[in-house]
């Protein structure tokens, strides 16, 4: 059988051919498998990632970008003219942040008084201050952070990097976000796009379920609520037993033998899986660590605590979910304070626990908005969105611990140096996965996608 | 920007005075800028953005948006700036150092060392028309349709319909066989699924099993093109081509309330053997034809539907960006859907593999400039999408004027409340300084609410509202700081203090409402819809609107709380908290009514009964549809790099020149679309038939004639079968565009007909059957698996039309309205379930549907273990196989081999062999022995179970 033809029968469709750095024998494992692992480009930094999603655009002055001329000029205009935001109205003054900042650990970093806990861990961490996406609406702005583009549906960051990378855990889904949105462009922000189906993310949940309701039956179709496993082994053999007859009088169609491989997977998937989810098997001090035992912290604990299982499980991309509180265009100082204190514990215990664990050195845990928040008020208390440069930060997989990149103009309105377009993020993270962002790419339509579009820069000045 | 720019010229006015000259400072300072990060692509060859940076007459004379100076205003400096929407270069910020020293050199009117001193301003020349290589001219989907003779064969007894010749000629010089006829059974099967994507019923089987006549099949294909079920399956083809869905998709993915009437439209055509290339004039330009009866073209109208229901950012706040976004998308559509080229790649550069220039996709793209696609693309939010009334003018204008009567009423009966909560404020407000004062002995000194009121003479539920809004303190809420700072002492001072700027707000207000009031009657009188009541802003007048509105003096509409849904929470501790917050309310509540005297409850009354009276009496809503039409005339320029900030040459409306060799269209007065749409429609169209010819062919073998239905490009795949696409292309042109003829055509070949068997020789010498030895096994499409489920229980719902998702605009963050519904909770076919684009179904998503965002002209299949979950776990087959048993074993009239064939012929479309017959049984005696306590029911449950989880229910071969 020919390459082609090979891969046209394991059904993933030509577009696998341009993956030019695919071997012989990941050929091969892609026929029986779209999901088996495969040889990245390079030497990896960074085995998986868990990305923390701050849905709705936390801001920057007010969390990991203190700006000291915000204190002595506020109430002053903005001394330049406003770019596009959201909101049409008349833009406000500068707005000093109502957080105060300190300096932490042996970097000597400054996180405000939003984020006490995480404040524990800057010498962990990789503070990205000059990020720059394109999406000025909330929209654009998930779908770019996501997908790369901010108008077009195209794969998601996770979709591409199982396409490129498998994943080593067979029982489990490759890519998994955990209670993700379900607005500003919803399961665009997973999907494979005209990737492969079988590169899409695995929703575990929504975001607008409670925890507890999702953990009776984490994915879809995973349990069998009324047959035992004896029961469901025998029908399994049934049903095994007419397909391998089917296939007998059907010589030369490696699509029938996928199918009937895909069964056996199942039935080892829901064995193995469901022991992954139940996270009230966790010590009670792991669960503290977490803030699982305070109704604030519970629910991104869950998520966070959640996530680290995965990854222990080799999950290859884990996305959790605070959604959709962010967007403060009014009572910022209240709300911000509220879902503050609903992240920092959990996400500190993660990094805590990750590190303990010895699961940090190569796993990246990013944590990021849309986008960031105006220097400027909009109406007495509130920002409204800044794309043009804020902060996003990561830890572990590679990046320099204790680290401060890039820098926005002495109010936080722009990046100025080291600017860092999502495209760079994009191109950054898929280097620490060992991809080289420009190779990882798929044939549609007659042109070659890749995450990156046509653009893209690997920083190398934030990497070890 | 403007300080910026002044101090930082101030700065380097000093630098540049000690320049030995204003040349060196140029030579030194400005052109190595201007070579190294400009002239790249502002020279004057490339002359990006209509620019050239190269020469000084090139940089006196500016690009389309005109000079690059004017001082602090300089265009250029701007731009450089990075604060602009425009921001070069791309690369990054200059230095600060370089840009100084360009604020300074502009500031002194930019000298260019020896530069004539009036430099003549170029007219921008529109460029020549691009010439294609030779190589490209001749690439074949380019070329006129050829009029070609079926080939000769040696097997003639092979073939059936000229198409066998064909397949034959080809096989025969690879010295391959055609395999043999399939089965009938595998035939049925096969026909059915592939004609109305269910499976044949048990009688259909029966019927053709025993048809013995020559034209056994044809009758059975002319009957399956005849049920109302074809149309259901090959018009699902068509949408995912029109990559159609019931909803926006971006952002926050607003229904199309009305797509439901495009999808109907083309179940509709299908079924109703509509020409294609009326179908193709109609999708493009419908609204422009005339109607059948003269009256207003409905269906025309719905028609264009195909353009107006793609993705769309409807809150995108750049709102040329959103626009230039969607006409983006309606010429990937256009040309991908009916010409199979991919035009959209040269938005930003001409096509990088064929002859497609940036000119020819701007070309097209004035044609849907000139197309309204919103009600109204200037405002700042959401933009509202088009809707389009189905009926004439008068008909919409009469029903417009009733929607305004019912409107004046409405506002008559909330002006009887306003009015008293109007002077109910002036009165509270009067005494403000008294409430804040008696607030502050409550949540300050801890004295008791109740007795304040009372000694105070004050309403408790007021106070109790100013104690809740004043004791949350003034973080956050910078108007109330003075307040917070305030003593016992000071408070008396600092309230009245509030009081007088309250009671001047409220003046001002009043003010307005009363202007307001004065001009909303006068508009209604006039029979147009009143302006709406002006309101305060927030972020001006924080203290004013809290107080006044929602905040301590707010009432409630009681009738409103009387319907607010108590939750309950399952959570003891959080049911107790939402409780206790109710009750609180309560005690805080003054409801509206209680302002009224008799009078105004008596107004009310007789108002409320006109109202009533008004909506029985008003016609019924008109229909309408989300359509598109005739916007105003825009000129397009071409966009540099893409980038609307950087108009280039005007690109006149035309179609891709390389398709033009039969003749070009003449753009008229309109948007150019019935334009584009007739010249799309003619025979000659090198690509409209033949493209589409290959999507049917590709529907019926599972691989195109061209294996990339959607790119006929150098970068799509070349014919297998050259001379066959264009024989089909021909004679689907000759029979009238009939897409059923077409079917027959290609259903009535031995070609059609052959067994799926894979042989040893065809899998060594052609294994992806390019040369089609036999036929292709598929497995079934996620329409197909999820109503053939339904089917084989018997539980299918054949209803047609109409819509299944209700409601307008889109649902809360994160609700559950955001998803779309269901399909395993629903039994009408799979077409019908409306797509919310942002939330696909996921079992949709789990069979290779695709994202209904672009053309799809061919589904990606994939085989993975979550899809093995759904057949193993989920209720709804759970479901099936359960009334699969049911029906089985409720019928008395069968022993038990003749309940396994209405099984197999439910599930299979055949009877069961006697071996199968044999193991089945076996299987449902075992089950029972070792599994005690399971039911008769249950054991045959479980085999139907593993019987539809089976590769044979969900392949056909």
């Amino acid at each position: 059988m020919s390459r082609r033809a090979a891969l046209r029968a394991a059904g993933c469709g030509f577009g696998f051919l341009s993956l030019a750095s695919m071997l012989a024998e990941d050929v091969q494992a892609a026929v029986d498998n779209p999901l088996a692992p495969r040889a990245p480009h390079f030497q990896p930094r960074a085995k998986r990632v868990i990305f923390l999603f701050m849905h709705g655009g936390p801001s920057s002055v007010d969390t990991f970008d203190p700006k000291e001329r915000l204190e002595r000029d506020h109430g002053k205009p903005l001394p330049f003219k406003r770019p596009l935001a959201f909101s049409g109205g008349p833009a406000g003054a500068l707005m000093k942040s109502p957080w105060k900042f300190k300096a932490s650990g042996q970097s000597g970093i400054p996180v405000s008084d939003l984020f006490p806990h995480v404040r524990e861990c800057v010498d962990d961490m990789c503070i990205i201050r000059s990020v720059v996406g394109e999406g000025v609406d909330h929209g654009a702005a998930l779908l770019q952070t996501f997908t790369g583009s901010s108008t077009f549906t195209r794969p998601s960051m996770g979709s591409w990097v199982l396409y490129g990378l498998g994943t080593e855990n067979q029982n489990l889904p490759g890519f998994i976000t955990i209670k993700p949105t379900l607005s500003h462009g919803g399961a665009k922000n997973w999907s494979s796009a005209f990737l492969p189906g079988a590169y899409q993310g695995t929703a575990i949940g929504n975001a607008g379920m409670k925890a507890e309701d999702i953990q009776g039956e984490p994915i879809e179709y995973l349990l069998n609520k009324r047959l035992s496993n004896d029961e469901q082994r025998f029908e399994l053999d049934m049903l095994q037993n007419m397909n391998h007859r089917h296939a007998e009088m059907r010589k030369y169609d490696p699509q029938l033998e996928a199918r009937i491989r895909t069964f056996e997977l199942a039935f080892s998937m829901q064995a193995e899986a469901p022991a992954v989810f139940q996270v009230e098997k966790e010590s009670e001090a792991t669960q503290k660590l977490y803030g699982l035992d305070d109704p604030v912290t519970q629910d991104f604990g869950w998520q966070c605590l959640l996530a680290r299982r995965l990854a222990e499980n080799n999950v290859r991309f884990i996305q959790c979910t605070h959604s959709y509180k962010w967007d403060q265009h009014g009572e910022l100082f209240k709300k911000h304070t509220e879902n503050a204190a609903e992240v920092d514990k959990p996400i500190a215990g993660l990094l805590k626990d990750l590190k303990a664990r010895g699961l940090l050195k190569d796993t990246l845990v990013v944590w990021s908005g849309e986008f960031g928040r105006t220097p400027v008020s909009q109406g007495s208390d509130g920002r409204d969105h800044n794309p043009y440069g804020y902060t996003i930060w990561m830890a572990g997989g590679g990046v320099k611990p204790g680290f401060i990149y890039g820098a926005t103009d002495d109010i936080g309105y722009h990046a100025v140096e080291d600017r860092m377009h999502l495209h760079d993020v994009h191109a950054t993270i898929l280097a620490l996965l060992g991809l080289q962002h420009d190779r990882l790419t798929y044939r549609y339509s007659g042109r070659d996608f890749r995450l990156t579009d046509v653009a893209g820069v690997v920083h190398e000045k934030m990497l070890v | 920007m403007r300080i910026k720019t002044l101090t930082v010229s101030v700065l380097v006015a000093a630098s540049f005075a000690h320049a030995q000259s204003a040349d060196e400072f140029f030579e030194k300072k400005i052109r190595p800028v201007l070579v190294t990060k400009c002239q790249g692509c502002h020279n004057a060859k490339l002359k990006t953005a209509g620019l050239d940076l190269s020469t000084a007459a090139g940089f006196a004379a500016g690009g389309p948006s005109g000079s690059l100076l004017g001082g602090a205003e300089s265009r250029l400096l701007k731009v450089i700036s990075y604060e602009f929407e425009l921001k070069m270069p791309p690369m990054g910020k200059l230095p600060a150092e370089d840009l100084q020293n360009l604020a300074a050199w502009v500031k002194v009117g930019a000298p260019w060392p020896g530069a004539p001193k009036d430099l003549p301003v170029p007219v921008m020349a529109e460029s020549k028309p691009r010439e294609w290589s030779a190589e490209q001219k001749s690439f074949w989907a380019f070329q006129p349709v050829k009029a070609i003779a079926p080939p000769q064969v040696r097997n003639a007894a092979w073939v059936q319909s000229p198409v066998d010749r064909f397949i034959l000629e080809k096989l025969e010089a690879k010295a391959m066989q055609p395999a043999a006829p399939a089965s009938r059974e595998a035939l049925i099967r096969r026909a059915t699924f592939d004609l109305t994507g269910l499976p044949p019923t048990a009688d259909e089987v029966r019927s053709f099993l025993s048809d013995d006549s020559a034209g056994a099949f044809a009758t059975v294909v002319d009957r399956l093109l005849a049920s109302p079920r074809y149309g259901e399956r090959w018009g699902r083809h068509w949408l995912d081509v029109a990559r159609y869905a019931d909803s926006t998709g971006n952002d926050e993915d607003h229904r199309y309330p009305y797509a439901w009437r495009y999808r109907d439209y083309v179940i509709d055509a299908f079924n109703s053997d509509l020409p294609f290339n009326q179908f193709v004039r109609e999708q493009l330009a419908g609204d422009l034809l005339p109607s059948s009866d003269g009256g207003v073209n409905r269906r025309g109208i719905i028609a264009t539907g195909f353009l107006s229901l793609g993705p769309k950012a409807l809150a995108q706040q750049d709102k040329q960006k959103m626009l230039y976004d969607v006409y983006d998308e309606q010429v990937d559509v256009t040309s991908r859907a009916f010409l199979g080229v991919t035009l959209a790649c040269a938005r930003c550069h001409d096509h990088k593999f064929d002859p497609l220039s940036t000119k020819d996709y701007y070309a097209m793209t004035g044609v849907f400039a000139s197309t309204k696609s919103f009600a109204n693309s200037k405002s700042s939010g959401v933009s509202p999408m088009l809707l389009t009334p189905l009926c004439d003018d008068s008909e919409y204008r009469t029903s417009q004027t009733y929607k305004r009567w019912l409107a004046a009423k409405q506002r008559s009966i909330n002006e009887v409340y306003d009015r008293r909560i109007d002077e109910r404020n002036s009165e509270l407000g009067k005494r403000l300084a008294d409430w804040m004062v008696a607030a502050r002995q409550v949540y300050v000194d801890g004295k008791p609410v109740e007795r304040v009121a009372a000694r105070e003479k004050l309403d408790v539920r007021v106070l109790r509202r100013w104690v809740d809004y004043l004791e949350a303190g003034a973080a956050g809420r910078p108007h109330l700081e003075a307040w917070a700072n305030a003593n016992t002492k000071t408070a008396r001072a600092v309230a009245v203090d509030y009081q007088t700027k309250y009671l001047e707000k409220l003046a001002a207000y009043d003010k307005k409402i009363a202007e307001w009031r004065d001009r909303a009657t006068k508009t209604e009188a006039a029979m147009k819809s009143a302006p709406g009541k002006p309101s305060v802003e927030a972020e001006e007048e924080p203290f004013f609107t809290d107080v006044t509105f929602g905040g301590p003096f707010a009432v409630a509409d009681a009738r409103k709380r009387e319907n607010d849904v108590v939750n309950v929470d399952k959570d003891k501790e959080r049911q107790r908290k939402l409780e206790e917050k109710m009750r609180r309310e309560r005690e805080m509540t003054v409801p509206r009514e209680e302002l009224l005297t008799d009078a105004d409850r008596d107004r009310l009354r007789t108002l409320r009964a006109e109202l009533d009276e008004m909506r029985k009496g008003a016609p019924p809503e008109p229909e309408m549809a989300d359509a598109v039409a005739e916007g105003a005339q825009v000129e397009q320029h071409v966009f540099v790099r893409g980038d609307y900030n950087s108009p280039g040459e005007v690109a006149p409306k035309s179609v891709p020149s390389i398709l033009t060799k039969a003749g070009s269209p003449q753009f008229g007065q309109g948007s150019g679309r019935l334009e584009l749409a007739e010249w799309t429609a003619r025979a000659d169209n090198p690509l409209t038939a033949r493209v589409f010819v290959n999507r049917v062919w590709e529907w019926h073998f599972v691989d195109g004639l061209v294996r990339t239905p959607d790119n006929f490009g150098r970068m799509g795949e070349r014919p297998t079968h050259p001379e066959l696409l264009d024989w089909l292309a021909a004679e689907f042109v000759q029979h009238g565009w009939s897409v059923k003829q077409l079917h027959r055509t290609i259903m009535l070949s031995s070609a059609y007909q052959m067994s799926s068997a894979v042989t040893e020789q065809a899998s060594q010498k052609d294994p992806e059957n390019r040369l089609l030895s036999h036929f292709t096994r598929r497995r079934l499409e996620v329409e197909e698996i999820r109503d053939g489920l339904l089917a084989a229980d018997g539980t299918i719902d054949y209803e047609m039309g109409g819509s299944l998702q209700k409601g307008f605009g889109t649902d809360g963050e994160n609700s559950e309205g955001r998803l779309s519904l269901n399909p395993e909770k629903l039994s009408r076919r799979t077409v019908y379930i409306p797509l919310r684009r942002a939330n696909l179904p996921t079992l949709l998503n789990l069979f290779d549907f695709g994202d209904a965002t672009t053309v799809n002209g061919k589904r990606v299949i994939t085989t993975v273990a979550p899809q093995a979950l759904f057949a193993m776990n989920s209720e709804f087959v759970v479901e099936r196989a359960r009334n699969l048993a049911a029906r089985a074993l409720e019928n008395g009239g069968l022993d038990d081999g003749g309940r396994l064939d209405s099984i197999y012929l439910r599930t299979l479309s055949r009877p069961a062999t006697a071996v199968e017959k044999d193991t089945a049984l076996t299987y449902i005696n075992h089950y029972r022995q070792k599994f005690a306590g399971k039911s008769e029911s249950e054991a045959w449950q479980s085999f139907c179970r593993a019987l539809l989880g089976s590769n044979e229910f969900i392949y056909v071969d």
